[in-house]
């Protein structure tokens, strides 16, 4: 298991080296540049401005010490659209916002998630059960873009018991809103997921044994049953938590929560290259930690997967 | 005797300083109105600021927080007319290529250093610094000012600017040609002082809350990107006495209809209204659904240049197409925001600017579609030979509908057929800069308020004429226009080749439209730049 995990680290490295070439001369691509505005900068204006960050070498410089800057001294580079504010300080100050209501909605959705499609599947075929189905597909339907209007309309203008948006260090009022509307969809996903697999596992002859060897269920349920249901869930649950904490571009603009999220967007338009590959890197870095998680928890669960 | 006096004013001032505006719960000291206890000012702004260092700002919503944190040479009043602000007075020498300002006696830092004219020469010496290479740095050149355009390019050091400090109190700056509205300009952020002190101790950091040192009504207290920002009453402005407002807050809200909620909600104080929602609003909030007229325009421009289709070469083409649009539906059904219709550039409420009579604004729109029959079925097209062209504008949902309704326009009047496209905002500049376009939406917002900020736009060597649009007669009346001491008669002229030669569609002239709440008092929406300072607004308690 060691000698697997070292492996995968070590394959990440690459991964990640690819991932950051590829993306520098993608951006590059791209039409106009940082200081491309509505009124073109004089010639001269701009030469000085690109020699000021460096955009005046070749690219393969550029591309060089880039790299050699965050090997050595950990610096991502500077924004471009902002001049007091480098790439380290935007993700230091996103960052913790969105991996705050990031991973308490992840909680939250997956407590609720299991809970509701555990539930369903052992009351299969009953009111619950189309309860939890018609609620899931309904909440499904609702995207968070649709939802956080909605929410900010009734709790902030009809009803006043919450702030339309903002952060304020993350006080529990600001929280709230945003981790409804991040959550509700992946509630539904995931009380699916379980559902499903839950049902497949209470069929499976295994089961059979255990009810048949006189078990009382809610130990057929935990000891038995459990495990094996949650390995579709699990597989679902990586890519989702990395989603959960980095992908908010919605929650931050109908919140303003001041997250990653709306930093990454915005750093594309404005073709802030080193924002947008510092960003680039964290969410690679952390999409490849959380799939090695995965397999870690995959072998844990399921005693004939090996390494 | 004479120590207790000196003690009980030093009291009251500390008092002052720390509880706040002697305003507060009071009445305001000329209309009478009463005051609210809390005098917090919110607002709504859609992105977050470029900066706050005057030199390097760029964007409306960073300068209007520039213009409460510093305080430049002169200020605008409700109107948009010049007052004092560091500088009391200014004269000006025959050959209208010197100029000099007195500074006031009082001008302080927030740290209590006082304001000197040698920070304004340190504050514009940096704004054309090839070092610093602020994206501004070309507002110096448009100034005029002597060596500006050399030190930018690199060939001339930085202290050959031609802007001086013979003593404490006087600032000299030397034009390199008359300019008759540089005194408009030094209302504008870039040429705001900064404490050279802060400045060289704190590098790129000087602007951030825990370091900045400023000279206006405000000191910035917080600053959380792309969620808010606040400034709060600076006790060392020397008008210090006379502020109200106690705080003003920014809030980035993205979304103009979430913000719409919150000020519904009480959270804003003012926020946008958008497109197409004034009259309803109007109707269910009225005295808060405002409009006002805005120093901006908003046009098509054709392809010119060797690049765009053969068709627009055509003036007949140019004019049928610019006839054929109905701009009251776009006015009044669309954005319905109080917007004016335009057949010229300029807009009317540009300062000492009259809109010239052209022919196209007396006629009724029958008449203008008729017309535009006509002229295009001279040019040799019709039914059988139908003109088509490809129209691009940056996405958004106003210019979407404002896009397709003038080529539905078109299509039924004169049988045109175009085909739409947006484009993300760099790529569209990219595109409309390449001439890498046919027909391209266009926009411009003044930088100062005189006629010339837009028509210079339409001369050969300006680097917004995308179109390339060349006419030797405008570009001579614009130069003559730099020192003409009767601009008007020149700039109708120009409006009347532009009228005649159609080198743009003019669509329409903007409105500020605002939700603000009916306890803001002071707002100027009589400054067309809108160029608001909150140290004119205040509460009225409710």
């Amino acid at each position: 298991m060691t000698a697997y995990i070292i492996r995968r680290i070590l394959v990440a490295v690459p991964t990640l080296v690819i991932l950051i070439v590829l993306c520098f001369f993608l951006m590059q691509v791209a039409p106009g540049g940082p200081f491309t505005s509505e009124r073109p900068l004089p010639p001269q204006v701009l030469a000085n401005i690109e020699a000021r960050y460096g955009l005046d070498q070749p690219l393969w410089t550029q591309m060089w010490d880039y790299l050699v800057g965050i090997v050595t001294r950990f610096d991502f580079g500077p924004s471009f659209a902002y001049r007091d504010r480098d790439v380290n300080d935007i993700i230091a100050q996103g960052f913790p916002v969105t991996l705050t209501y990031g991973l308490i909605s992840f909680v939250v959705a997956t407590l609720a998630g299991m809970g509701i499609g555990v539930a369903a599947a052992i009351r299969h075929n009953t009111w619950l059960d189309y309860i939890a189905v018609g609620a899931t597909f309904s909440a499904q339907a609702l995207p968070n873009f649709v939802m956080a209007p909605i929410l900010v309309i009734v709790f902030t203008w009809q009803l006043g018991w919450l702030p339309g948006g903002g952060w304020n260090g993350g006080q529990w009022q600001y929280l709230i809103m945003p981790v409804i509307a991040l959550s509700t969809s992946y509630v539904a996903s995931i009380t699916r997921i379980t559902r499903s697999s839950m049902l497949e596992t209470l069929n499976s002859s295994f089961i059979r044994t255990a009810r048949a060897k006189g078990l009382p269920e809610h130990k057929v349920i935990w000891r038995h049953a459990m495990k094996p249901a949650m390995l579709p869930v699990v597989s679902y649950l990586g890519p989702t938590f990395v989603a959960m904490i980095t992908g908010s571009v919605v929650i931050d603009v109908y919140f303003s929560t001041g997250g990653i999220g709306r930093a990454y967007v915005d750093s594309a338009l404005n073709r802030d290259y080193a924002v947008m590959l510092g960003v680039t890197i964290l969410y690679g870095g952390l999409t490849v930690l959380f799939n090695l998680l995965v397999d870690v928890a995959y072998a844990w669960l399921d005693p004939k997967i090996r390494y | 005797m004479k120590s207790t006096p000196r003690i009980l004013v030093a009291m009251l001032l500390g008092a002052t300083a720390t509880t706040g505006s002697a305003f507060a719960a009071g009445t305001h000291p000329v209309t009478g109105e009463t005051l609210a206890e809390h005098q917090v000012f919110t607002y709504r702004v859609l992105d977050e600021h470029s900066s706050v260092d005057p030199q390097i700002v760029e964007d409306v919503s960073g300068s209007d927080i520039v213009r409460d944190l510093f305080e430049g040479l002169m200020n605008q009043d409700a109107q948009g007319s010049l007052v004092p602000g560091t500088a009391t007075s200014y004269t000006v020498s025959d050959d209208k290529l010197t100029y000099t300002f007195s500074l006031r006696e009082d001008a302080k830092w927030s740290n209590g250093d006082p304001v000197v004219a040698g920070d304004f020469v340190y504050a514009w010496r940096r704004a054309v610094s090839p070092e610093l290479a602020s994206p501004y740095s070309w507002f110096m050149e448009l100034m005029s000012i002597e060596n500006a355009a050399g030190i930018i390019a690199g060939d001339v050091p930085v202290d050959e600017l031609g802007v001086s400090a013979p003593d404490d109190r006087m600032l000299v700056v030397r034009l390199s040609q008359p300019l008759p509205y540089f005194p408009q300009m030094v209302t504008h952020a870039t040429t705001f002082p900064v404490n050279p002190a802060v400045v060289e101790a704190h590098g790129a950091d000087w602007t951030k809350p825990e370091n900045i040192v400023s000279n206006g009504a405000y000191v910035l207290t917080e600053h959380i990107p792309n969620e808010r920002s606040v400034r709060e009453r600076n006790p060392m402005y020397w008008d210090a006495e006379n502020v109200i407002l106690e705080k003003t807050v920014a809030l980035v809200i993205n979304d103009e209809n979430t913000a719409l909620t919150r000020w519904l909600a009480g959270e804003l104080d003012r926020t946008e209204v958008p497109a197409g929602q004034f009259p309803r609003l109007q109707k269910e909030y009225p005295g808060e659904a405002i409009s006002f007229p805005r120093l901006c325009n908003y046009y098509y421009t054709f392809n010119l240049s060797a690049s765009g289709p053969e068709a627009f070469r055509d003036v007949r083409v140019r004019k049928a197409l610019a006839l054929a649009v109905d701009r009251k539906i776009i006015t009044e059904n669309i954005l319905a925001g109080g917007q004016i219709e335009a057949f010229t550039f300029t807009p009317a409420a540009t300062a000492e600017f009259e809109v010239p009579d052209v022919e196209i604004a007396s006629i009724s729109q029958a008449e203008r579609d008729a017309r535009a029959k006509t002229l295009l079925a001279e040019a040799g097209y019709g039914p059988d030979n139908p003109l088509k062209f490809d129209m691009v504008y940056n996405t958004s949902e106003s210019h979407k509908k404002i896009a397709v309704a003038m080529s539905q326009m078109w299509k039924q009047k004169l049988g045109v057929e175009t085909s739409l496209a947006n484009m993300e905002w760099k790529t569209f500049l990219e595109v409309r800069a390449n001439q890498d376009f046919e027909l391209a939406r266009g926009a411009w917002c003044g930088d100062y308020n005189e006629a010339s900020t837009f028509l210079d736009l339409l001369t050969s060597p300006s680097g917004y004429n995308d179109g390339k649009y060349s006419n030797a007669m405008v570009d001579e009346l614009m130069t003559l226009a730099r020192i003409a001491d009767d601009t008007q008669a020149i700039y109708t002229r120009v409006e009347q080749e532009i009228a005649d030669d159609v080198p743009i569609i003019p669509i329409y002239h903007y409105a500020g439209v605002y939700m603000m709440d009916s306890d803001v008092g002071g707002w100027p929406i009589n400054n067309i730049e809108q160029n608001w300072y909150s140290k004119d607004l205040y509460k009225i308690a409710e």
